[in-house]
Order: structure tokens, then sequence, then C-alpha cells
């Protein structure tokens, strides 16, 4: 296995081509010895390093060779600049939809105020999830980053429920604050 | 260059040492006792695994324990910090409503409120005003950076002094409202 | 007469500008200490420790560069740096001293002896040894953003053109010298930086999607398209405090996003 690692490093990409084959296994079983020396020499410092030297997202190890330029993962623009865009949009449009649904609170048409509850709920899901991006993503998280993902998602939709139904059968968000600010 | 980054530098000198031996053979023989040490030529490729391994030893240097506390990255964290606990305050309520409407109720709330004294009424308005309001004026501090407002390094601290001036000023209102 | 005269006279000025330079070498003593940051890779078990060093600034040069030279000549040579031209336009000697990034060449030793002064690496980066990190990745990120000029159309002759103002949207860009400063000073690049370009990279991006000549534009935009290459980035402004040269990294990633919002 190791000296399949260093050979695919070592062969220019010429012998990849299709008559390369033979080439190849030639090129293998010469080398087979100077592997097995060179294991012996550096098996003092634990050596056999091509098995434990797998590639872990943030680790010493690093993925390709110098010479390669890393990569970009897909584009999408869901995941870019429309998400950037509306998460800014949803943030600066809080700030009338605030004094809006404080000034028309206690009326008997709290729209403003289930619009702010929406909002707010929205702007929160977006902060907690680039959190888990930021600090537990899943490439470098496996287990944990999907279940705090998972669990966000789940918590979001309860928490826009409570906020649904605190909205019709109880007072409303704003007036609930009102109402505790001045108790 | 590149043999000396990979760890190969006692090898290769070990290979240039050896045409001297080579030269002086009789005369040396008796000088320097025979060296036990086996000369193996690695190919090129052997370096990347040198390198690997030498890498999984490496330690990561000190970041945020060590780096000098500026405006700049504190008032991003406390943003974050602020946003989140205000979140998590609001996700706190409604799931606890959505559970047990009967106990979160606005009525029940508010007369809880109501029962607690001056003192520590006073402390939770300032505990719940003061993230609120930096969270508001730092929110905007962003806002104008995207749209390309006081991108400037000094623009970028005018408007965190404005923005912590803004929180304290504003959260002495809302306290006393 | 008039000779002895002289040559009195100026044996008397020869007196007096010797003991004018005796006792300018007759400074006092003004020992500082500073405390680096060693790790030896002969040695990988040991912790990375701080190591103490005590000299005297008066004599040594006045920038943090000239006293790690001096205490790698004369008090212990396994002190290992990077260092090259001495005056800011190499970036090789990109460390953490008294808590910021900077170059060491550039930075001025604190004469408060008072105070010790602490020099770690680059932070959060992956030690080679002492205050040299392993910069492999900040490379392979910036070669990724082909930092070229990328123009299919070949002017009919002669060079490309571009008019003043075009030229001047480049100024505050194209000084980078590529210390990794900026980008190892950005808590988003510290816990990302696997995917994250880091503000480094992403100004040489928009260097390219900036200048007038190149033609790719569109490209060098679409990589950026995902969660992770630019948008880790959240305007923290860590990377424009820090740069040793005084250019803004956040302003370019900030105009990189406006323009992206706007396509």
């Amino acid at each position: 296995m190791a000296s399949s690692t260093l050979l695919r490093s070592t062969l220019p990409r010429t012998f990849a081509s299709a008559t390369g084959r033979n080439v190849l296994r030639s090129a293998l079983q010469g080398t087979d010895e100077l592997n097995l020396a060179y294991s012996s020499l550096i098996s003092r410092s634990k050596a056999r390093a091509s098995s434990t030297a797998q590639y872990v997202p943030g680790g010493p190890i690093i993925k390709g060779t110098v010479n390669d330029p890393v990569e970009f993962p897909p584009p999408s623009r869901t995941h870019g600049s429309y998400h950037w865009a509306f998460e800014r949009l949803l943030a600066a449009s809080l700030v009338p939809m605030t004094a809006a649904a404080f000034v028309t609170s206690g009326s008997s048409y709290p729209v403003f105020d289930g619009l702010l509850g929406l909002s707010l709920v929205m702007h929160s899901h977006i902060g907690f999830d680039s959190m888990i991006v930021d600090y537990v993503h899943k490439r470098k998280f496996p287990i944990l980053g999907p279940i705090l993902s998972w669990t966000l998602r789940t918590a979001t939709v309860g928490v826009l429920v409570g906020v649904y139904q605190f909205n019709t059968n109880d007072i409303g968000l704003t007036e609930l604050i009102a109402k505790v600010w001045t108790a | 260059m590149m043999s000396a980054r990979v760890g190969l530098s006692s090898v290769t000198r070990r290979v240039a040492f050896a045409p001297i031996i080579g030269r002086n053979q009789i005369a040396l023989r008796t000088v320097i006792p025979k060296r036990g040490v086996q000369i193996q030529s690695l190919p090129s490729s052997a370096s990347e695994e040198i390198l690997n391994a030498q890498r999984l030893k490496r330690p990561s240097s000190p970041h945020f324990t060590i780096y000098q506390p500026q405006l700049t990255w504190l008032s991003s964290i406390a943003n974050r910090a602020t946003g989140g606990a205000l979140s998590a305050l609001l996700y706190g309520f409604s799931l606890a409503y959505l559970v047990a409407p009967g106990t979160f109720d606005s009525a029940h709330i508010v007369e809880f409120v109501a029962g607690l004294p001056d003192y520590v009424k006073y402390t939770g308005k300032i505990i719940l005003a003061a993230p609120f309001t930096f969270h508001f004026w730092n929110g905007l501090r962003h806002l104008s950076w995207d749209t390309g407002k006081f991108l400037s390094l000094k623009g970028a601290y005018r408007a965190g002094y404005a923005v912590l001036g803004a929180t304290a000023v504003s959260t002495v209102a809302l306290v006393l409202m | 007469m008039q000779v002895l005269a002289k040559t009195a006279r100026a044996s008397a000025l020869r007196s007096c500008m010797r003991s004018f330079a005796s006792a300018a070498l007759e400074k006092p003593v003004l020992n500082k200490e500073f405390k680096i940051y060693r790790w030896n890779p002969d040695e990988p078990a040991k912790k990375p420790t701080l190591q103490s060093y005590t000299i005297d600034l008066n004599q040594t040069g006045p920038m943090v560069l000239d006293a790690l030279i001096k205490i790698k000549n004369e008090v212990d040579p396994t002190l290992t740096f990077r260092r090259s031209c001495r005056e800011g336009i190499c970036g090789s000697c990109a460390m953490n001293i008294d808590g910021q990034n900077t170059l060491a060449c550039l930075c001025r030793i604190d004469r408060n002896p008072a105070k010790n002064s602490k020099i770690y690496p680059l932070p959060h980066m992956y030690i080679v040894k002492d205050l040299v990190p392993d910069l492999t990745l900040f490379y392979k990120q910036y070669k990724s953003i082909k930092p070229y000029l990328q123009n299919d159309n070949l002017p009919e002759q002669g060079e490309y053109l571009q008019t003043q103002e075009d030229r001047k949207k480049l100024d505050g860009l194209y000084e980078c010298i590529l210390c990794a400063c900026c980008s190892t000073s950005c808590p988003s690049y510290w816990w990302n930086q696997d995917e994250y370009l880091g503000p480094a990279t992403l100004m040489q991006a928009y260097r390219w999607i900036a200048d007038s000549r190149d033609s790719y534009g569109a490209q060098r935009k679409e990589q950026l398209q995902n969660e992770m290459s630019m948008y880790r980035c959240h305007t923290i402004f860590n990377c424009a405090r820090t740069c040793p040269k005084g250019l803004n990294p956040a302003e370019a990633i900030a105009k990189i996003k406006l323009e992206l919002a706007a396509d």
C-alpha cells in the first residue's frame, strides 16, 4: 500500500496514459526494495506514515502536494450571496418592524407583532446556524455537528409554533415585553 | 534546501561524506573506526512521508489566549454573545410556552415579575437592556459596513466607540423607562 | 610656527572627539526581558515553552528583529525564526509580538525595562520550529485564486492599457507582501482555515476582480459563491488593525460581498 501511494506522487503525469500501465507495474516492482529499505530506515521514528497520515479537516496533514492550489466547493448562490443578502435585509428590516410592532401592539390588529415574531426567530436561527458552521461544522464534528444542526431546526419549528400560539392565544410578544418592563 | 526542509539533511550529509572515506580508505581506516550506518538512497517521493510524519507532531501555536484585547474582535464576539443570549431567551420562552402554556402565560409572568423586589427588577432590566442595545447598535455598525460605510480602520474604530457610548446611554434610558 | 599651531589644534580636536566617542560607548545598561516561544521538532514530546532572554537594549538595534538577531548571535544560536530583508518588504519575519501580529523588522522595541516582551509565532498555525509556522496552506490558498492576469483578448499591439482611475482602484491592494499577519489574526481563519481563504488571499482575490485588464471577474466571483470560502468573514477587522503595511483587507472583502450581492 505504501508503494502505491508513493508511486502516485512520483510518476510524472505522462505515465498515467493508457500505455503507462506496464511501466507502472515494473516501476512498482522496482521500487519495492527501495521502500523496504526506506521503511526500515525510518521505522525508528514511528514510520509507515502513509497509513497514519490521513487528511483530517483542520489537521496538520494537507490535501495534495505543496504546489496544488486548494479547491473550492461547488458554487451555490443560495449558500453564498443570496444567503448573505437575505440575512442583511432581514436584520435591517427588524429595526422599523420593532418600532411598528410596539406602536401597534395595543391595537386589535397586531399584524406587526406576528411579523416581528417570525423575523426575530429567523434572525436567531441564522445566527445560531452561523455559530454551528463556525465552531462545530460537520466536516470537523461529523456526529455533533449534524446533531446540533437538526436540534436547531426542530427547535426553530417549535419556537415558531410557540410564538404563533402566544401571539394568537395570549397577548403577543411586544405587549408582554411592555408589560413586564413596567410591572 | 528542500532536503533540509523535509529532514533529509543528515542523510545527504552522510552521502556527501562517503566519497571522502573512499578516497583515503587506507589512511582513514586506521584512524576512524568503520561507520556502522548503512547508506540508503531514497526515492524523492519519500520526502512527503517524512514531511507528514513531522507534520503530525507539530503543535498549534496559541491564539486568542495571547492575542491583544482589541475593540475589533472583542466587539465582534460580544455581538455574537449578546445575540446568542437574547435568542436563547426567545427560544427558551417560546418553547416553554409551547410545552406549558398554562404556566408561562403573560398573566403569570407579569404577576411574577411584579412580585419581585425593586433591586432585582432593576438588575434584571440592566441584564436585558445592555445586551439588547449593544446588539442593536453594533448590528447597525455591521449593516453600515455591509453597505460600504465606515470601512476604514479609523471609521471602524469611531463607529465602535460610538456603539459603546450609545449602548451606555440607551441602556440607562431603557432601565429608567 | 603657524604649522605647529595648526597641528596642535588638530590633535586637541582629535582627543576631544575621542573622549566624545568613549562617552557614547559607555551608555548605561538597559536590560529588558524577552520571552520567546520555543518548540524543537527534534524533541517533539516536549511541550512548547516560553524561554526568557535578557539583553541590553543600549547594545541592540531599535527593532524587535535586531533583538532576535542579537539573541541568536550572542546568547542562543538554536533560536529559530525567519528573516530576510529587515525592511518590511519580504514579509518573512511576521510573528506575534506583545499580542499583535506584525513584522519584527518594523516593530520598535518597547524600551520600558519593567515590562517584558512576549514573542509568539503567528497564532493558530502549525509550528515547524520556534517562531517558524508552516505556511503551506496559506500559499496553496493564494494559488487557488489565480493571482495573475487572465484575459483571452490580447491587445492588438503592445500591452493592456488602463485608465488612471482604473489603476487607482488597485492602490492599497497590490502592496500586500503576503506576510500572513492578517490571516492569522482572524478568528474565523483560526477556526476554519482549511476552508475559509482568509483576509490576505481574499484581498488578492479582490485585487484581480477589481483589475480592469482582467476579463475573468465573473469566474473569480463565482468561485467565492459558497458558505465557506469567503462568507466566513464576519467583518471583525482584526486584519486591518494588524496589517504592518497599513492595508485594509476587511474593506476589500466587504467590497467583494457587495459586488456578489449586486450580481
